[in-house]
């Protein structure tokens, strides 16, 4: 991306004509990061303290008999005895807290409920690379399951376009409040994903058209096809910020918005989510990466990540994974249900538990404590402080927001979740969740519940 | 990762879940908590006397055995059943030559069990959820009848078939090729011509022998077997109770989002409802009252519930969603019928219930059945103890190995 805001470049341009003398620079070609802007604002910043709670501060640690205070947004601290003069008091005795729980494989909005025909709008199925789309000109806010998943405890989610593509298009990170509008729910400076596909669903569709790709071979030089004209792209747009720099007056590359999202990958500002499911497929992803100058980023629907743990950490790569999901197509036949444990052994991993369906999106702490405890069970040595790392900090992590959202950490954005008990109980509810300190939802307050348009007004 | 510690535990539990044949041994699971499904509700420090696949005595007042199995105070629940499936006629979802679910001609009198596969894969990955039987159904083929359910064991014993043709299943609501009226009318076409034929037949031989179809219809007609029908708009739930009290057949509705609107309906007309113990989005403008709340809701106003999860994979999970169904208001007893009485009395099992003289079809859990820290000891089906070892777990093991082989010499 270039990130160069239009202000600086027509003072740069005043400046490099003055100087040299030249024949006057026509007025520098800019491409703007981000025409679709988020306009998230937060209601209401709460000072809160929550006393005498079980914390899970998402850096691994657990503290018991705590205290949390959200002051301006932020979390103000963690620890014993906090006090605060005008802070609202919540009796966190019984309960758990942890931050708010991150989803980074989500369709909601794209593919929403009711899940009729007029709302079929996550795949861009009309040629194997379309790293133009962008998957937030798709979402529809009043899908009823943003809210579900905040009466789960789901506070950031990462929305990505299908897995019919080679490369599928940009995915959306968002903050999960109600608005009418994709913007006012964007999360502010996350950075864009780019969804990719390996594997069985892009060669199905394809190859069934008779198109390429019909193989995996296929996808790999689909893949490597796009990345190719990238580099070259990537080269025409430096070659023209040299040149103008050097106070030629150079004809700007054609503008191509495909190759703009692939441009993004190759500069670090884009990070690739890549659905992966097969050992040697993201070995070979890994591989590609580096041909090209990239980062493999994150393998989500990793079902055979554990057969590769140490490749993934030694690459500093997220692995996203069910904790069973299996059996619908021959490349998620090797799932194990300690799948995500496995990875998570290894010293530098990011081990994350996604949700890719509006139902278990609810229950993602469920999801997490299915490895935990199948995981335990063999001997892992693993508790819920590690484990709600995996829907929370290594989630923040492989969306490129950890320096905001994911930890209790001082500083860090207030996305809070209070459950009734341990949150890796079966019968674990979410209490109240915030969001920048902002309360949105409450198990026990009808006025913290929010309706969708679409179900306002239902017999 | 501290294999070395890993792999000892692998090994004790290997052998503790070994599986060996009790078929004509007396056991003995002494000092369980039996949450027994009936009237008794949860008895605790029982010994229960297993022989000849059967429950044969609760705290007799000799334990005379040949082998004793500590409960350590642990649940025994009877084995789960899972509903509505396609466990054993599905290997991989994408493989086609791997999938028997779906006829090219179908109707009322479709029998897949012919196809069902005792060695699936996924029948030791669903023991691990403490499922001991399923009802297996034949997948939906745009059709009104999509055919004939059958009951099948877990034991992954090529005679695993316990009952074929246990229901009848048709499928109600908003279709994207004809208005849902057609099914309703084509529903009591084909009862009202049935009905006109087995009068007919009454009075004369005509010699014809029904067709498959037309048995499958007859033996509904006749109460034999009920008729499980798909629908989730509480008007066509309406719809199809009027056709019950018509007809005077067995009915359940499966999906059913809407019972909750009209569940002192659904109560009075006796009728049981199949739903996802989680489905609480509306998936469609026939789905608008799902909710995490309707299992408790339906069970709290005297209507059978059964959980089922057409994931065949995953039926595993059947005991979270009642443990979800029971943190949104369902209470105990009602969960485990869901899994239990409920659909053996439905679907025609034997059992459901621990109790003296039902098949010993057992779970012995590490903790509450429901919960997710809790897991499977010793399950048994017909009295015989069977393994939940699968082939995850030799996955599991191989790639965990510090033995510095290449994987593919871990077996």
């Amino acid at each position: 991306m270039r990130r160069i805001a239009f202000g600086f470049t027509a003072a740069a341009l005043a400046v490099v004509a003055g100087c040299t003398g030249n024949a006057p620079q026509d007025p520098k070609v800019e491409i703007n990061p981000n025409p679709y802007p988020s306009t998230y604002q937060v209601k209401s910043k709460l000072t809160i303290l929550i006393k005498g709670a079980t914390v899970l501060t998402g850096t691994g640690e657990r503290f018991d008999n705590a205290d949390v205070l959200i002051e301006d947004g932020k979390i103000s601290a963690v620890g014993e005895n906090i006090e605060h003069g005008s802070a609202t008091i919540v009796n966190g005795r019984g309960k758990w807290v942890t931050p708010g729980i991150i989803d980074v494989h989500s369709h909601l909005g794209a593919y929403p409920s009711p899940s009729v025909e007029s709302h079929q709008d996550g795949n861009e199925m009309t040629n194997p690379v379309t790293a133009e789309v962008w998957v937030e000109h798709s979402i529809w806010p009043q899908d009823p399951g943003f809210n579900a998943a905040r009466a789960g405890g789901i506070t950031s989610l990462q929305i990505l376009p299908g897995s019919g593509n080679l490369i599928g298009g940009r995915g959306v990170t968002l903050k999960n409040v109600p608005a009418p509008t994709m913007q006012a729910m964007k999360f502010p400076d996350a950075p864009y994903g780019l969804k990719m596909a390996c594997g069985e669903n892009p060669k199905r569709v394809y190859g069934s058209r008779k198109d390429a790709p019909m193989t995996r071979m296929g996808n790999m030089a689909g893949y490597r096809m796009a990345f190719a004209e990238a580099v070259e792209y990537k080269r025409s747009w430096d070659k023209y910020e040299r040149d103008y720099e050097a106070g030629l007056n150079p004809e700007a590359p054609a503008r191509n918005i495909q190759m703009d999202t692939l441009q993004g990958v190759l500069e670090g500002d884009i990070k690739i989510h890549n659905h992966c499911y097969k050992a040697e497929e993201m070995a070979m992803m890994v591989d590609m990466s580096k041909e090209f100058g990239y980062s493999a980023g994150t393998f989500h629907h990793a079902i055979e990540a554990y057969k590769i743990g140490g490749l993934l950490a030694e690459n500093n790569l997220c692995a996203a994974m069910w904790p069973d999901w299996w059996g619908f197509k021959m490349e998620a036949y090797d799932m194990i249900p300690e799948n995500a444990a496995v990875v998570d052994s290894f010293k530098n991993s990011c081990a994350i538990i996604h949700s890719d369906s509006d139902t278990t999106i609810q229950r993602l702490n469920q999801e997490a404590a299915k490895v935990m405890y199948r995981a335990k069970e063999q001997g892992f040595d693993i508790d819920e402080a590690k484990a709600i790392t995996w829907i929370t900090a290594n989630a923040a992590k492989s969306l490129g927001i950890d320096d905001q959202t994911g930890t209790l950490e001082s500083g860090k954005q207030a996305d809070v979740v209070i459950w009734n008990k341990n949150p890796f109980s079966v019968y674990a509810k979410a209490e109240k969740v915030f969001v920048d300190g902002d309360k949105v939802f409450d198990l026990h307050d009808e006025k913290y519940q929010a309706v969708s348009d679409f179900m306002l007004g239902q017999q | 990762m501290n294999k070395r510690k890993l792999m000892n535990k692998i090994s004790v539990i290997t052998a503790m879940l070994m599986s060996f044949s009790a078929f004509s041994e007396m056991v003995a699971i002494t000092n369980t908590t039996v949450y027994t499904g009936t009237d008794k509700g949860i008895l605790v420090g029982v010994n229960v006397v297993l022989e000849d696949g059967k429950i044969v005595a609760f705290n007799p007042p000799s334990l005379e055995v040949d082998r004793t199995v500590d409960g350590q105070g642990r649940i025994l629940t009877p084995g789960f059943i899972a509903s509505l499936n396609q466990l054993g006629l599905i290997e991989v979802g994408a493989v086609k030559t791997s999938r028997d679910e779906k006829p090219k001609k179908g109707g009322a009198g479709f029998d897949a069990s012919t196809a069902f596969n005792p060695e699936t894969s996924l029948i030791p990955f669903a023991r691990k959820g403490g499922i001991t039987h399923s009802v297996v159904t034949p997948g939906y083929n745009s059709e009104l009848f999509s055919g004939l359910t059958f009951n099948v064991e877990l034991s992954s014993k090529f005679d695993s078939v316990e009952t074929v043709g246990s229901s009848v299943v048709a499928y109600f609501g908003g279709s994207s090729s004809d208005s849902r009226a057609s099914n309703f009318n084509e529903l009591a076409a084909t009862f009202d011509a049935q009905v006109k034929k087995m009068a007919k037949d009454d009075s004369k031989d005509d010699g014809k022998e029904p067709t498959v179809d037309e048995t499958a219809i007859n033996r509904v007609l006749a109460k034999e077997i009920p008729l499980i029908a798909y629908a989730s708009r509480p008007s066509d739930i309406l719809q199809l109770i009027k056709l019950k009290e018509k007809y005077g057949i067995k009915l359940a509705i499966a999906g059913a989002s809407g019972a909750v609107k009209v569940k002192q309906q659904l109560a009075k007309a006796n009728v049981t409802v199949i739903i996802g113990g989680v489905d609480n989005l509306p998936g469609d403008f026939d789905s608008l009252d799902s909710s995490l709340k309707n299992a408790g809701e339906l069970d709290l106003a005297g209507v059978k519930v059964i959980f089922a999860n057409s994931d065949s994979h995953l039926i595993k999970n059947l005991r979270f969603e009642a443990g979800n169904a029971i943190s949104y208001g369902m209470s105990v007893q009602g969960a485990l019928a869901a899994l239990t009485k409920n659909p053996a009395s439905i679907f025609g099992f034997k059992g459901g219930t621990v109790e003296v003289g039902q098949p010993a079809n057992l779970v012995l859990w590490s903790g509450d059945p429901f919960e997710i820290s809790s897991k499977v000891e010793m399950l048994w089906i017909e009295g015989n103890e069977t393994s939940t070892d699968s082939r995850q777990d030799k996955l599991r093991e191989r790639y965990i190995s510090t033995s510095g082989k290449r994987e593919a010499y871990i077996k």
